[in-house]
């Protein structure tokens, strides 16, 4: 459906370095597939979009869709829809106007476009707005017309940037799922740009996590959070973030030892490794260890913490705990009984423990049950 | 687009030579006027080589002049000065006065505020002549006729204004935040104003310093009406090289050398500071 | 130390009333978020506080004395900014000093602001200047001239906001601790409810210049007192029905979607209420793949993981749109599924007012 075929985007300006803000990106995005390009400011994520929707030059590389090359094509003859972060809405039009614009430029008929602008409204809660004009309404409001309008088209390709980045929190769930229905009903296949790694999980199929200009990993939710790539990818993905701790390594009967000072020992059996991460361990003095703060029990366990700060959320609990200079955060979804200063025992088991190798590479991923 | 064809940038680049050359023909010919006879500059047609000749600013300089007609007295140095201390006077004085108007206008609403705000803008867009005839017979009653102090305070009309609008821009961007933040750390407003709102807003007010000085400099009008001889700057003092042996069009060309070089100076020297502009860091960007 | 009390303090702007008749007491060592809606009043609660505006009825006292009118600089009144508001041509050292100098603090400046930026973690940049800093750099030397001085009362305007979502999270387990540690009454603002529970002690719930609700984060966690608090506090938000409830035999039923569906009734005498709001939590939705006479039947539109769970959205026969929150073991094969819950984790809000009826005893969280 989309391929982009190492491609690279370096910005040149006079007087200063050239910055290279994609590097080498290959990428395939199949026919209805959702993917979120995720990442921080200046990671290359919106870039990239901009280089499918042709509002940036391709420094190299190919970007095809549906097998044409449309690199050099100008935007209007991609055959994609985009919604831009700034919202860019028409400012004399009314806000119907602004989402049946395209529609108007196709020869639609009246009938038709009243119809399908009036279901896209439906969908994302603007029907009373319809006549408004885009000054008039809220920030919120002008995102989900500007969604709207991008949903509304006819196109190959859906190119979302910070789609529902400023929608009202208590609607957001609700469009997230009803816009995920309504592409997967239609076969739409979608791009969005985010920072925002829960809007990327709850919306997209695959999220190519991306990291000063190159793509980290490019994978389903489940897999970037069981089998992450590298330390960036562990480290990055999970709210809150994976726990890390610097240990040693020893050999300890057929197995291996990773020892955090003297506070903490995860005792690894060999036949939990295979070749190469037992190998990897040899050679390595000293390796990270990560375990996701969901994955942490509190109450029972060999490692004494001191309660910094036992928060609840409602759903959930956050404990944070210090353990001989290290930090540790355990979420569990009931209440703890636990304040500020008192010890209390956490528990890692080493069967949930990532471990990470120096430069970050992964030697062992935690075992799904 | 960062890619464009040889051809494209060819054609850039000529179409930048001639619009640069059109804008500074007139500065650079006048530059190699100054260094003329008046006779070489007459000659038809003009040259562009010639031999260069300090004698125009050597006139200029001694305030003598030898022509055919006889010797010409002309007080060029004292019109400098005078140029020079009446624009100063009048951008300290408007500084003085613009600034924490400027500041009142940015961050007090109270009646009247716009009306009166627009109002001092608006005396930039009557013409001169028309407060002239009104202004000189004040000032001949109130004895300011010919006085340095009454010519810097008609120049008001030209610097306030300017100062005014100016520097309340700059202040209105300046978060009113950092101002009530530094108030809470226990400084008085006055405090605030000098050492949070001034420094701000300080390239602000050195642009419109600036250009307020160069449009008091260049004024022509309310100095050729309201002072005399001994008070008059440059604008009005040039008229003397017209003579009644005809114009020396070399000491004029030298003069306009010589009085636009402060400004040009002042404006090279500020520019640092007025492309720093509002960058405040502190702020989210 | 001195206790912060707003009194029936009333503000508008023009004809648009931003605060009304708002009452709220702060201790000393107490951390209470005011939280609400963009445009709910926060912001100008506070700024009449710091006494940027003065209220239009009511009165503000700290420590028993009215401090309406007096300027800034003489509140005591540490406070940090949403956009930080560092004096950008000050280094952060400067910035976090400004405050002392002005009291005369005299000599030991400089060990204060030592000891803060450690406690911080700003040492490294103190000679840096505000435009040299990253965005949570900023904020924790925003914090550190807020509560260098030990003052009395504290505000913070949603300081948060403009740190990304990493630094937000640490920022959220380490602020408690730092704000009490001057046992300063504060005032936090924020617009993200987590933080709100993570951060305070007692939450003030402002809904269009109204306190709504001021209480403790469980407390409104379980029992908020209105349909519109119960929206704000829950990610996904709870999900809302119109029913008109009937009693029978001692017990309340509902019908919601064409399925008669029992609702909690413990420990008062069940009466029929008329229009009501019904309210389930996302989290409190039990789905199975089995018919039964009391669960709802429902469409799966999309599974919108968030939260380390499975987020359904289910679309009822009538239309109705319910999520909800599975763990993320759960694994959903059929796009027809049936909806239940247990009648204690429903709430019932009155339609025509919002406000919801009691069930005093209302299910303890956890």
């Amino acid at each position: 459906m989309l391929e982009l075929e190492n491609v690279d985007k370096v910005y040149r300006s006079r007087g200063k370095p050239p910055v290279h803000a994609v590097r080498a990106l290959d990428m395939e995005v199949g026919k209805g597939e959702i993917v979120a390009l995720l990442g921080s400011s200046g990671c290359g994520k919106t870039s990239t979009l901009r280089m499918i929707a042709g509002f940036e030059d391709v420094t190299s590389g190919s970007i095809a869709l549906d097998n044409r090359r449309i690199e050099a094509l100008p935007p209007a003859r991609r055959k994609v829809a985009m919604a831009f972060e700034g919202y860019s809405l028409y400012p004399p039009l009314t806000v119907r106007e602004n989402i049946g614009f395209a529609l108007k430029a196709q020869q639609l008929s009246r009938g038709e476009v009243t119809r399908r602008v009036d279901a896209i409204a439906g969908l994302v809660e603007i029907e009373d707005i319809l006549d408004a004009y885009p000054r008039a309404i809220s920030g919120g409001q002008q995102q989900r017309v500007s969604l709207a309008r991008a949903l509304v088209r006819d196109a190959d390709l859906y190119l979302l940037d910070e789609p529902m980045g400023q929608l009202e929190p208590q609607l957001r769930a609700v469009l997230r799922g009803r816009i995920k229905g309504l592409l997967a009903e239609r076969g739409m296949t979608a791009i969005f740009v985010t920072h925002d790694q829960t809007e990327a999980s709850a919306l997209a199929d695959r999220i190519a996590v991306m990291e000063d200009g190159i793509l980290q990993q490019f994978a389903s939710e489940k897999e970037l959070k069981n089998r992450p790539a590298n330390l960036f990818v562990a480290s990055f993905i999970g709210e809150p973030p994976m726990n890390l701790l610097e240990t040693e390594v020893a050999r300890a009967d057929g197995g291996f030892r990773l020892s955090v000072g003297s506070a903490m020992a995860f005792l690894i059996p060999g036949d939990r490794l295979d070749s190469t991460a037992q190998q990897a361990l040899q050679q390595t003095p000293r390796v990270r260890v990560g375990i996701r703060p969901q994955k942490v029990a509190v109450g029972s366990g060999d490692v004494r913490v001191r309660i910094v700060s036992n928060q609840w959320l409602g759903d959930q609990s956050h404990v944070a705990g210090e353990c001989a200079g290290n930090f540790l955060i355990a979420v569990t979804a009931g209440r703890v009984a636990a304040r500020p200063g008192d010890v209390i025992s956490f528990g890692l088991e080493p069967r949930h423990l990532h471990i990470f190798g120096t430069e970050g590479t992964c030697i062992r991923h935690a075992e799904v049950r | 687009m960062e890619h464009s064809s040889l051809a494209g940038r060819v054609f850039r680049g000529v179409a930048l030579a001639l619009v640069l050359v059109f804008f500074m023909f007139p500065i650079v010919w006048i530059f190699l006027m100054s260094f003329q006879s008046n006779e070489q500059i007459l000659r038809i047609p003009p040259r562009i080589l010639f031999e260069p000749t300090l004698f125009n600013y050597q006139a200029l300089i001694s305030g003598q002049l030898r022509t055919t007609a006889g010797n010409l007295e002309i007080s060029f140095m004292r019109n400098l000065m005078n140029s020079f201390v009446l624009s100063s006077a009048a951008v300290l004085l408007a500084l003085l006065l613009g600034v924490p108007a400027a500041y009142a206008f940015a961050r007090f609403k109270f009646r009247l505020g716009e009306t009166i705000a627009f109002t001092l803008l608006s005396f930039r867009f009557a013409p001169p002549l028309l407060v002239l005839l009104p202004l000189s017979l004040y000032y001949q009653q109130l004895g300011l006729n010919d006085t340095y102090f009454g010519i810097v305070w008609v120049y008001q009309l030209i610097a306030l204004p300017l100062i005014l609008w100016i520097v309340r821009g700059y202040f209105e961007d300046i978060s009113p935040d950092i101002e009530h933040a530094y108030r809470l750390a226990g400084h008085s407003w006055r405090e605030a104003f000098t050492r949070i709102a001034v420094p701000l807003a300080g390239p602000g007010i050195a642009a419109a310093g600036l250009l307020s000085f160069i449009f008091c400099w260049n004024n022509f009008v309310f100095a050729l009406i309201l002072a005399s001889a001994d008070k008059q700057p440059v604008t009005v003092g040039a008229l003397a090289f017209v003579t009644a042996s005809g114009i020396q069009y070399g000491q004029i060309a030298a003069a306009i050398v010589l009085s636009v070089t402060p400004t040009l100076l002042l404006a090279l020297y500020a520019q640092r500071y007025l492309v720093e502009g509002l960058s405040l860091g502190a702020v989210k960007g | 130390m001195a206790r912060l009390e707003l009194s029936s303090v009333g503000k508008a702007f023009g004809a648009v009333s931003c605060a009304a008749d708002l009452s709220l007491a702060v201790e000393p060592g107490e951390i209470v978020a005011v939280f609400g809606p963009s445009g709910s009043g926060k912001t100008v609660l506070l700024r009449m506080i710091a006494g940027m505006f003065e209220p239009d009825e009511g009165d503000i006292l700290v420590g028993g004395h009215s401090i309406v009118g007096a300027p800034p600089e003489r509140l005591g009144i540490g406070m940090a900014f949403q956009n930080f508001a560092l004096f950008p041509h000050m280094t952060a050292r400067a910035n976090i000093a400004s405050g002392l100098r002005a009291r005369g603090a005299g000599a030991d400046v400089s060990a204060k602001v030592q000891s803060i930026s450690h406690l911080l973690k700003i040492e490294h940049v103190l000679d840096h200047s505000p435009r040299e800093l990253s965005n949570g750099q900023k904020q924790r030397t925003a914090l550190a001239r807020a509560l260098i001085g030990n003052p009395e009362v504290l505000l913070l305007d949603d300081p948060l906001r403009n740190v990304d979502a990493k630094l937000r999270y640490e920022m959220r387990l380490e602020l408690p601790t730092l704000l009490r540690r001057g046992s300063a009454s504060v005032l936090y603002v924020t617009q993200d409810y987590r933080e709100a529970m993570a951060i305070a002690d007692r939450i003030a719930v402002l809904i269009e210049g109204r306190l709504v609700q001021v209480a403790r984060p469980e407390e409104i966690y379980a029992r908020p007192a209105t349909v519109a608090v119960a929206r704000l506090f829950g990610d996904p938000s709870i999900n809302l029905a119109e029913v008109v409830p009937v009693a029978e035999r001692g017990v309340l039923f509902a019908d919601i979607s064409g399925t008669r569906v029992r609702l909690d009734t413990a420990d008062h005498q069940p009466m029929d209420l008329g229009a009501c709001w019904v309210g389930v939590r996302p989290d409190d939705l039990v789905i199975s793949q089995v018919a039964s006479g009391d669960a709802i039947p429902a469409r799966v539109v999309a599974v919108t993981p968030m939260h380390e769970k499975a987020v359904l959205l289910l679309r009822f026969t009538d239309g109705t749109e319910w999520l909800a929150a599975l763990p993320p073991s759960a694994t959903v094969a059929d796009d027809d599924v049936f909806v239940r819950f247990a009648p204690e984790a429903s709430l019932l809000f009155d339609r025509a007012t919002g406000v919801r009826i009691g069930l005093p005893h209302r299910r303890q969280a956890a």
